[in-house]
This record gives C-alpha cells, structure tokens and sequence, in this order.
C-alpha cells in the first residue's frame, strides 16, 4: 500500500475520508467553493452599498 | 477501495448545527464576553485577560473550539456538529481572498517583494536543515521528506501534499501534522504575548510570525489575536502576504523534496517522480488566484478608497467587508480550535517530534531576529 492519504484528509491522524477537515473531495474543490462563496458576499455588500 | 463522499452540496444540510454552534459562539463571544473581558478586575487588576493576556475574540473563540471538542464532548466532535466545523477552512480560505481588499498592486509588489526574500530563504534552510537532521537522527527518508516540507512551507497541506510523492504512510503524516500542530498551537498563544512585550510593530510582528509560525491557519489567528483590526499595514494584512508567499512555494518544494527523495533510491520505480509541471496543475492553491482578483479590483478602485496611509479613508464598502471579513475569520477559528484534538497530538513522539521541535524553535527564533535585524528596510503599506 503506497498511500491513502488525499488532499483535504488534514485532520491529524486519520488519513480516511471519515476525517477529513473539509466537505469537499479535496483541496482544489474546497478553493474553488471559497472563491465562489468570495463572490457572493463581496456582490451581496457591493449591491447593500450601492445607492 | 473506493474513497468517494457526497457531494458538498448533499452534505450541507447536515453542517447547518455546527454552523449555528460556531456562529452563536462568536456571536456571544464578541457581544458579551469581550466586552466583559473589557471592564473586568481580577485580583485587584484592571483588565488583566485583555492587558496582560492580550486576549480577544479570535483567542477566545480557538479556545471555545478546543473546549468543545476536548472537553464538553470527550475528544471527538458529535456526528450532529461534525460536518458544520468542517466548513472552517472554506470560511478561512473565504476570509483570506477577502483580504486581497486590503491592498493595492503597489502595496503587494511592496510587501512581495521582501517576503519573497525572507520566505525563499526561509523555506530553502529549513529544508536543508530537516534533510541532514533526519540524516543524523535516522529517520526513513519518507518520514523526512513529509517533516521538511511540513516544517519548511505551509504546515498540514505541505504534509498532505507531499505524502504520496514521497510514498508516505498515514502514520507518517500523522506523525508530521501532530508535531507541527502541536508546535503551532503553542507559538499561536505566545507569539501576541512576546509580540507585545518587545514592543514590536504590526509589520514587524507580521513579518515574524508570517516566516516563524508553520500553519496557515495558525498564522491568520497569531495575527488577529496581535491586533484584531482588519486594515491596510495591521499585522494580519503584513502575515497574510507572508502566508500566501509561502503557500505557492508548495508545488516548488514538494518538487525539491520528491527529487530528493528519489534521487537516493537505489531502484527507481518508473513513473511514480512527477514533473514540476505536473506538480503546479495539481497542487498549486487556487484560492489564491482568488485573492489576485480581489488585489485586481481593489486597485481598479471597484470598491471605493482602500484606506492606505497617506490617503482617502476607506470607503463604506471597504469598512463593510472588513468587518464581514472578521467575522468570517471568527468563524472559521473557532472551527479551527474544534479540529485541535489533545489525544491526537500523543502520536507525536520520538525522533520525529525530536527533530520538529528542534527545527521550529531554530525557524521560530531566528524568524524573530532576522526581522529584528533588517526592521528599518521592512516596508510599511
């Protein structure tokens, strides 16, 4: 067995899934989600502040 | 065997309890307990938790995730709260593109350019340093090649992403992540205290803990609990471009470290070392294109004045996403603390542990006097 850790099994000591610090599949998943959460607060205060 | 979860989105509904755990904490911690902290006297002290134990709402909030998870529950976080602090790292990462509203291209070449210096370096001796210590101490040379990049870049993902190019066990990245967590952990707590004893400055006390603290998130709460404040030249914003030197030197270091290790195998298994190429499309962080974009529009003025020194005060919409944007990073903390689980931390030990320490205090240390030392050509934003 070479290996079963994946990106995003960052809870130490547990490679599994079952562990994993995130609800994401990896880490690329989970930057991609935190870009688009990113987008909608920033347009959701821009649209607040707009007058 | 197959590894596949649901989908984030089929997930979601369950994270919602340990969403409104994490949010009425903070929400209490900042509307209450703060301002109690504030006006408290203990032992005929005024003010002691904020004074002298520089407490605030992101220390408080770690704290409350490590009593959750420590203590209310007995070391393991219920199923029902479980998938909701899971989302702390989506709020960090959410937190830190955010900050790219922080500053403008000029400020980032400003800042780049001497974190650049200081974490290249930084990054290339602590390689070198973990590389003949794990010689000397005898390590297997996946265990070292997990610790190097672990200790050298960004902590738990430089670790995980490591691993399989290395043919790491999970032990061995375990081993790696409690050592760095709980070297991390400890620096987290005294850093602000030192920081304030020796008088630093936020771009000094930035510039130490963004090269001297391993973890990213660890960073971003050092930073906080130093100075609260969300703005252009705070110690966060000075960390912060640290930080995120640091995380895109991973796919250049896991690259350095993978030619290492297969450099000294006598039987090189084919096609198992990967291109630098290769190793940039897959692991190179993309949140941080992210806070490119956000650098792009805050400099094409999309949101108002930034609020740098010398110039405009900032904009309506800027103060807004400041203070959305500590919240946000108040959140994510106290998910973070929910993650730090002691029982966990005992697999540290031995060598490894032996040879983390010995490596993080050296970085810690020598972070501090290098800033020390070169603290009039440390530019402020």
């Amino acid at each position: 067995m070479a290996n079963e850790v994946k990106p995003g099994s960052e809870t130490i000591g547990a490679a599994g899934p079952k562990s994993k610090m995130t609800l994401f599949k990896d880490d690329r998943a989970e930057d991609i989600g935190a870009i688009i959460v990113t987008v909608i607060v920033v347009a959701i205060i821009v649209l607040l502040k707009m007058k | 065997m197959s590894n596949e979860s649901p989908g984030f989105f089929r997930q979601l509904p369950s994270a919602l309890p340990g969403l409104a755990l994490i949010i009425i904490t903070m929400v209490v911690i900042r509307n209450w307990i703060e301002p109690w902290m504030a006006v408290t006297k203990v032992f005929g002290m005024q003010k002691p938790l904020t004074d002298a134990f520089h407490l605030n709402y992101i220390l408080i909030g770690i704290i409350f995730g490590l009593l959750y998870r420590n203590v209310l529950f007995g070391g393991r976080m219920p199923e029902i709260f479980s998938n909701g602090f899971k989302l702390s790292r989506l709020m960090i990462k959410t937190g830190i593109i955010m900050l790219g509203s922080l500053y403008t291209f000029s400020a980032i070449v400003q800042l780049g350019s001497m974190a650049i210096f200081l974490i290249g370096g930084f990054v290339i001796l602590t390689i070198i340093m973990v590389l003949w210590l794990g010689k000397v101490f005898g390590l297997d040379r996946s265990m070292t090649g997990v610790l190097a990049n672990a200790l050298s870049i960004c902590g738990v993902s430089a670790a995980v992403a490591t691993s399989p190019a290395v043919e790491a066990k999970a032990s061995h990245v375990a081993y790696a992540i409690a050592t760095i967590l709980g070297f991390g952990i400890l620096t987290m707590f005294i850093s602000p205290f030192i920081g304030h004893t020796l008088g630093l400055t936020d771009l000094q006390y930035g510039a130490w803990i963004g090269t001297g603290i391993l973890n990213s998130g660890q960073v971003l709460a050092a930073a906080l609990a130093f100075n609260p404040n969300v703005a252009p030249g705070t110690a966060v914003s000075v960390a912060e471009i640290w930080n995120i030197m640091r995380v895109i030197s991973i796919p250049f270091a896991v690259f350095a470290v993978t030619v290492w290790y297969w450099a000294g195998k006598t039987e090189i298994e084919g096609g198992k070392q990967k291109s630098l190429g290769t190793l940039l499309v897959e692991k190179f962080p993309v949140f941080v294109i992210g806070f490119m974009v956000m650098v792009l529009f805050t400099s094409m003025g999309a949101f108002g004045s930034v609020g740098l020194k010398g110039g405009l005060p900032p904009s309506e919409t800027i103060k807004t996403l400041r203070l959305v944007m500590q919240w946000i990073f108040g959140f994510g903390l106290v998910g973070l603390g929910g993650y730090i689980d002691f029982k966990e931390l005992r697999q540290a030990g031995g060598a490894p542990l032996k040879l983390g320490l010995i490596v993080g205090v050296t970085k810690y240390v020598l972070a501090l006097v290098v800033v020390l030392l070169i603290k009039d050509s440390l530019v402020s934003i």
